[in-house]
């Protein structure tokens, strides 16, 4: 076979699809990261489910964004479904472009001081398109909280750190945008919301 | 004559060009058939289609089919860089008009048997038409510097 100038431009041609295929499939099949289960779920993560569950499923949100708010009733639907197999976690990513998501985050934790995080947490994404202060202290009286002491913490700030924890957490840990979900460690691509059940459902064995 | 020389081989790199295309596609979608795993789509329709029996013919799946179409029209067009000889161009015209009528027949059962279209399924088929269009542009300017 004659190799014309012609022959060597085509096999140029394929040696270039090859290479681009080549780095194409290495960057998409490098396998993501397993996270370590007490490295995301932490002694100050917010639980619910079954704590001695094998599965665990870890959200990253933010009480100000709506895509939170659209994936809230789907993931409190998976939580009660698999309560006895799946042991859920909820931990901060206020963004930074939300006025008051780190006030609502912090809000909560204030609330789960007294130990009613969750119906902080509930009543949050239930008026998350309404945030105030005003919300927050009537909240706060509605779920039945010590005001004083509730107020107190606000003010000093103190879970200010445990929030930044959570971020730099997420952030060092491939989360970029609200909200992200880890199933038993490895970060979930769900193209859409019906994907999640989906997901945990096949964990589970289900 | 030259300018039709000329004209003929910038054809041939663009049939080269968009049989790969095609059997890039062709090689993404059989995989997920295969694996049955989810096909990244810009509509939902590749999951639909995926999952339709019509989307296998005697059990062997479309894409299948437009891997082989496409790996051998990529052989012909790279051999025509060896040789001029005239049954190359004859061959890749008849599986090009093979190829437009089994898009257009899948497309057909796309919309009005499984009611759904696949992203890919579409881009396939416009690629096949342009190779066609090509091939046939082609055998024409052959036909006419050899007999002209």
């Amino acid at each position: 076979m004659q190799l014309t100038g012609e022959t060597k431009f085509f096999i140029g041609l394929i040696i270039a699809t090859f290479l681009i295929i080549g780095i194409g499939v290495a960057v998409y099949s490098r396998p993501e990261p397993v996270l370590k289960r007490e490295e995301l779920i932490t002694f100050a993560s917010h639980t619910r489910g079954n704590i001695e569950a094998q599965n665990y499923l870890v959200e990253f949100s933010d009480y100000q964004c709506p895509a939170c708010g659209t994936f809230k009733p789907l993931v409190d639907q998976i939580v009660e479904k698999y309560k006895d197999k799946l042991l859920f976690a909820y931990r901060n990513f206020p963004l930074a472009q939300h006025e008051f998501a780190e006030k609502a985050a912090e809000t909560a934790e204030a609330a789960g001081e007294q130990g009613k995080y969750w119906e902080m947490h509930d009543y949050l994404f239930a008026n998350q398109a309404n945030f105030s202060d005003e919300v927050f202290q009537e909240g706060a009286k509605k779920i039945g909280l010590d005001m004083d002491k509730f107020n107190e913490s606000l003010k000093s700030g103190k879970f200010k750190s445990l929030i930044q924890d959570d971020i730099s957490y997420g952030t060092t840990h491939g989360v970029n945008s609200t909200p992200t979900f880890f199933l038993n460690g490895k970060k979930l691509s769900l193209f859409n919301q019906s994907d999640l059940e989906t997901e945990v459902a096949k964990a589970i064995g289900e | 004559m030259g300018n039709e020389v000329e004209t003929s081989r910038k054809l041939n790199r663009i049939i080269f060009i968009l049989s790969i295309f095609g059997l890039i596609l062709a090689i993404y979608v059989l995989q997920s058939f295969l694996r049955q795993s989810s096909i990244v789509c810009l509509n939902s329709g590749c999951e639909t289609v995926r999952k339709s029996s019509f989307s296998y013919i005697f059990g062997i799946p479309v894409p299948a089919f437009g891997l082989v179409g496409y790996a051998m029209l990529a052989i012909l067009t790279f051999l025509r860089t060896t040789s001029k000889d005239i049954r190359l161009l004859q061959w890749i015209r008849r599986i090009a008009i093979f190829g437009v009528i089994f898009v257009s027949w899948f497309t057909f059962t796309e919309i009005f048997v499984i009611k759904a279209v696949c992203t890919w399924c579409a881009v396939s088929t416009v690629n096949m038409f342009a190779i066609f269009y090509l091939s046939l542009k082609s055998y024409n300017i052959e036909n006419y510097a050899t007999h002209g």
